[in-house]
């Protein structure tokens, strides 16, 4: 079994001038491709501390201390961070985790946009407010893959009339997107079947007009400048060479920007985002947080990754675009294959949409199990009250959870739920217990219910 | 389109600032009675018969003897007709105009080349200063704004006088040009050079390159001397205003979509910590308009500034009155223009 | 939580301010060159006699030999024109020029914050007209207006420091009003006013601690920034009569000297200086104090 994702025993720690905080303390994961993985928790357990440090943008007061995060096996994403932490006894050394840092920035422009990506948790402040929407989408395409950018255009100008014709015909007979690309392949004109697919699967259009938009996809003519600027980057090489000159790099640039606009276009209205060729020039101060959030997670899209961290995407909207978002997150698992780390605090919302729920507590994954299961048969304390304390329809009595989370800087010895635990024992108290597998997939670490 | 028309509704906030502006002075001027108007045309000296006519003809021509508030409405009709006034200064005595365009040209080079001084310089050392932040460069940078913001604009002056003026002798530091080196330039006269009154570009028009240098060579020291009083707040400003950007989600967001670092601070950083910048560059007018009056005093550069002191120390209400607008209306000016440029930068503002 | 809870809360909280300003060696040099300049200008005031000043409001003019010496064992400073010890001169004009700065804070300090605070308290039209009364005086920049004040009321220092004092209110109005704004917004005044409490008693025991310590840090800063401009202005030539001592007028009594005594300028301009650094310096120490992120 391949794991998208693994992570191990991983530690963080914040050093701030009140104290350490131990954010994180031994966390292990596996993700499997795609599934949905929801992390669950209290606010202050650590979860998003945890996609943070997936992403390695974690702030300069903060160091792993133990655990690697392997990206598809074979690629530890926190080496850098790891290397830079303090060993025992040694004080922190914040240039030191700055210069890491900025290490562990340089080389993670490879994965970051195009293999891993992350939804934040208020659209309010996550996009730029002095760029337009069109761009802040277009130029995480554009630092990535622009190739397939050029050869979009360079594809119009060689398609014919005909040959547009020709491919409505494949779809309407049923013809699955591989057929379309071998189609366009044989004919030449790689990079016409995305935006036909495109264009085909949109929701709020007819038939008609969907044909029409297609057949009106082709003759379309390319300034000389244009034309060299495409032809370089459609052939896989960068804009270099004479292209540098500050003024004529803008000009290439904006040659590629302005594809990326229309890529941009096609994204937002997979999205289900009205007038998305209005909404491209716009600001984000222009748009609702719903809006916003859905531009967010086009960006995280955009190329494709094979994984993508939700921080509670929805905590900050409202249950009616809440509702889409999630409906979004299904589609796209089905579509892409993409694996998804869904973080809330919400149960609820994590029951809507996860295949596979992990519980979180003071830093440490204390259940894991499928979907099910947790409602079903939870085992651990912590999970048992969680889901007692979830309002239904049926108006149960809610039952909270005594005492309040741990102060981070001294976590509580042994299992840290001890305090609050209901069934802890002296065991419980003193040891560490780890992950137990009780059942098919249904992973726990407590001792009493892990024996 | 959105920004058409705040630019229009700016400039027609404009002219209620104009009037309030030309009212204000007005009425300051006169706060001490209507003979100071009359003391700006009639010399002390003049007693007895001849006064009295001299007196009862001002009277008519500026219709003295009416209300004040019909006196600002003529008073005004002059000042839009260009007609601002008589001045008596041990500088320059004469029409008031003759006196701004003699002086005027002067102190607009010096604060333009400033100005542009200060955004080449001031830009990049506050965006690295930030970057590295604590860096051996960041702190020497620190130390260097700070002492510069902490020391008086004259200080400077004379440090760099002493400087490269006097030890190092490289550079001159007293008037705009060498005065035995334009006594022969047929579109120099009187002082005033033509066509557009800045003797540099004259010069360059003219194909005097030696002249031309030579005002080059004495623009430097003022400038730089403006431009370091100016520049020291700037580089704090941006560099805690990029460092904040620097900690904002939508930067994280930035990084999380895996462009390069550079595009980072450059594209999306930038742009944004230059808003306060932007916004106080308003101030930097004022300061750069302050500065003027300090700068040509010490290196007796025949600006606005230098007439205005003057003016001040011998209670010229002509000169005062009219350097107060003047002074008042560069700095609606320069407000608009940041008020625009803002407008073009942040397109939140816009509506 | 109990009486002696708070005590120790409040002490923890104390101990960490003062631990955070120590930890700043910059801050703490800074504090101890002010006090200097306090120590001095309270000397000069109240027992001149005691370090050898004997006319402390004035500078005592040696007509004979108006050429600026270099310092010298008699003249720690050397001399200016004309015929001024340089040394003492500063001593003096240190506390006109620190009575004068601290002047001007103090009344735009005082008259702004009231402005701000009470308008924002008030909000609705009345606030909107503060507001732009704040806009129009916001806009004049100090040199016309202590032109105007210079023409109208004369040139001395009184007046140089109203104008000044004019120009500054709007500074503080502004910002103690943004500050009460943001503070209002918090719940825990919406809990005092849903418990009934006075508008009066809103304000001051809940609103003002909070919105004024950051006005405390701007009054810092300002202080060196005044005192700069200030003897900037004196500089040009906005003062009284020749006599008086203060440091930006000390510097322009060497102008005509500066190639063969450039001490003459320089000195008193270093004076002016380190006092603006070390004030800035107490005033950055005092933000990492106040602002939260900071502390951490």
């Amino acid at each position: 079994m391949s794991y998208t994702l693994q992570v191990s025993d991983l530690n963080v720690q914040f050093y701030t001038r009140r104290g350490i905080y131990k954010a994180l303390n031994g966390v292990d994961l596996s993700l499997k491709q795609g599934e949905i993985f929801g992390v669950a928790g209290e606010s202050g357990c650590g979860k998003t501390t945890l996609g943070l440090t997936i992403m390695g943008l974690l702030p300069k007061n903060a160091a792993v201390t133990q655990g690697e995060v392997l990206l598809a096996g074979n690629r530890d994403l926190t080496a850098c961070l790891r290397n830079a932490a303090p060993s025992e006894g040694e004080k922190f050394n914040i240039k030191q985790s700055e210069e890491a840092i900025k290490k562990l920035n340089r080389e993670s422009c490879d994965i970051r946009g195009t293999k891993i990506s992350m939804v934040f948790q208020d659209p309010m402040t996550s996009l730029n407010p002095v760029l337009q929407i069109g761009f802040q989408i277009a130029e995480t395409i554009i630092a990535h893959q622009p190739r397939p950018l050029a050869e979009r255009k360079i594809a119009r100008t060689k398609v014919t009339h005909d040959d547009l014709g020709q491919i409505i015909k494949l779809l309407k007979e049923g013809a699955d997107e591989q057929a379309i690309n071998k189609y366009a392949e044989s004919k030449n004109l790689h990079g016409i079947e995305d935006q036909v697919l495109s264009v085909w699967r949109r929701n709020d259009l007819g038939e008609t007009k969907k044909e029409k938009i297609i057949l009106s996809l082709h003759s379309e003519k390319l300034g000389s400048f244009e034309k060299l600027v495409l032809e370089r980057v459609g052939s896989g090489k960068n804009i270099g060479g004479w292209m540098r000159i500050p003024g004529i790099n803008r000009a290439a640039k904006n040659v590629l920007l302005k594809e990326g606009y229309i890529k941009a276009t096609e994204l937002l209205s997979m999205l289900e985002v009205p007038n998305p060729d209005k909404v491209v020039r716009m600001y984000p101060h222009e748009l609702s947080g719903g809006m916003r959030q859905r531009i967010v997670i086009a960006i995280a899209l955009a190329n494709n990754p094979e994984l993508v961290i939700l921080d509670e995407p929805t905590s900050a909207l409202d249950v009616t675009v809440q509702a889409q978002i999630l409906e979004l997150t299904r589609h796209l698992k089905h579509r892409f294959n993409t694996s998804f780390i869904f973080i809330s605090h919400d149960l609820s919302v994590l029951s809507e949409v996860c295949d596979r729920i992990g519980i979180m507590y003071a830093g440490r994954i204390v259940e894991i199990a499928p979907i099910d299961a947790v409602f079903s048969r939870p085992l651990h304390p912590y999970t048992r009250m969680l889901t007692k304390a979830i309002p239904t329809i049926d108006g149960n009595e809610i039952q909270g959870i005594g005492g309040t989370v741990p102060d981070m800087r001294n976590v509580p010895i042994g299992c840290s739920f001890n305090p609050r635990c209901p069934d802890a024992t002296e065991k419980c108290r003193s040891a560490k217990p780890s992950m137990v597998e009780v059942e098919e997939g249904h992973f726990v670490a407590c001792f009493p219910k892990g024996d | 389109m959105r920004l058409w028309v705040y630019i229009i509704r700016r400039l027609l906030l404009l002219i209620p600032t104009l009037i309030g502006l030309t009212f204000i002075v007005f009425i300051l001027s006169h706060v001490s009675g209507t003979n100071v108007i009359l003391s700006e045309y009639i010399s002390p000296k003049l007693t007895g018969a001849a006064r009295q006519i001299l007196v009862q003809q001002l009277t008519n021509q500026f219709h003295l003897n009416q209300p004040i508030y019909i006196q600002y409405f003529y008073w005004l009709w002059q000042i839009l007709q260009g007609n601002w006034g008589v001045t008596n200064t041990p500088i320059f005595s004469g029409q008031v105009n003759t006196a701004i365009a003699l002086f005027l040209p002067n102190t607009l080079m010096i604060s333009i080349v400033a100005s542009i001084l200060i955004w080449v310089i001031g830009v990049p050392l506050g965006v690295y200063s930030a970057v590295n932040r604590d860096s051996p460069a960041d702190h020497s940078l620190r130390i260097g704004s700070f002492t510069l913001y902490a020391m008086p604009i004259y200080l400077i002056g004379i440090v760099l006088i002493l400087l490269v003026g006097v030890y190092l002798k490289i550079l001159p530091f007293s008037g705009v040009v060498n005065p035995v080196s334009v006594s022969s330039a047929s579109w120099y006269v009187n002082g005033i050079s033509y066509p557009t009154h800045i003797i540099l570009i004259d010069a360059i028009i003219h194909g005097a390159w030696g002249i031309a240098s030579d005002a080059f060579l004495h623009l430097i020291l003022p400038s730089v001397t403006l431009a370091l009083a100016i520049v020291a707040s700037m580089i704090r400003i941006l560099r805690s205003s990029m460092l904040e950007v620097l900690d904002q989600d939508y930067i994280r967001l930035a990084r999380s979509k895996g462009i390069s670092e550079r595009s980072v601070i450059n594209l999306h950083a930038r742009k944004n910590a230059l808003l306060p910048v932007i916004t106080l560059f308003g101030y930097t007018v004022a300061g750069l308009l302050g500065g003027a009056v300090v700068v040509e005093t010490i290196f007796n550069y025949p600006g606005i500034g230098y007439w205005t002191t003057q003016a001040l120390l011998v209670s010229d209400i002509g000169g005062i009155m009219s350097a107060a607008l003047l002074f008042g209306l560069i700095l609606m000016f320069a407000n608009l223009i940041v008020d625009i440029v803002y407008a073009l930068v942040d397109p939140r503002i816009r509506y | 939580m109990s009486e002696a809870e708070l005590k120790t809360r409040k002490w923890e909280n104390t101990r960490l301010s003062l631990s955070v300003f120590f930890a700043n060696k910059a801050a703490v040099i800074g504090l101890i060159i002010v006090m200097a300049y306090v120590v001095d200008a309270l000397l000069v005031q109240f027992a001149p006699q005691a370090i050898g000043i004997h006319s402390p409001g004035t500078l005592v003019e040696n007509f004979y030999n108006t050429v600026p010496s270099p310092p010298s064992l008699a003249h720690p400073f050397g001399t200016t024109y004309p015929g001024v010890d340089l040394f003492t001169s500063m001593v003096k004009a240190v506390r006109i020029d620190l009575f004068y700065s601290v002047l001007v804070v103090a009344i735009g300090a005082a008259v702004g914050s009231i402005v701000g605070v009470v308008s924002a308290n008030v909000g609705g039209l009345m606030d909107e007209i503060v507001m732009r009364i704040t806009d129009v005086f916001f806009s004049i920049p100090y040199l016309i207006l202590a032109l105007a004040v210079g023409f109208i009321l004369g040139r001395s220092l009184l007046n140089m420091s109203i104008a000044l004092a004019i120009v500054w209110w709007p500074l503080y109005a502004r910002y103690t009003r943004s500050q009460t704004l943001s503070t209002k917004e918090f719940t825990f005044v919406e809990a005092a006013k849903a418990s009934g409490v006075s508008r009066l008693k809103i304000m001051y025991k809940h609103i003002l601690p909070n919105a004024l310590p950051p006005v405390f840090i701007q009054i810092s800063l300002d202080l060196g920034s005044i005192m700069v401009i200030f003897s900037t202005l004196a500089f040009i030539g906005f003062i009284e009569n020749a006599s008086i001592p203060e440091l930006g007028y000390l510097s322009s009594l060497g102008l005509n000297y500066i190639q063969t005594a450039p001490w003459t300028v320089i000195f008193p301009g270093v004076a002016i200086t380190l006092f603006a650094l070390a004030v800035n310096l107490v005033g950055d120490g005092l933000r990492d104090v106040m602002d939260p992120r900071r502390r951490s």
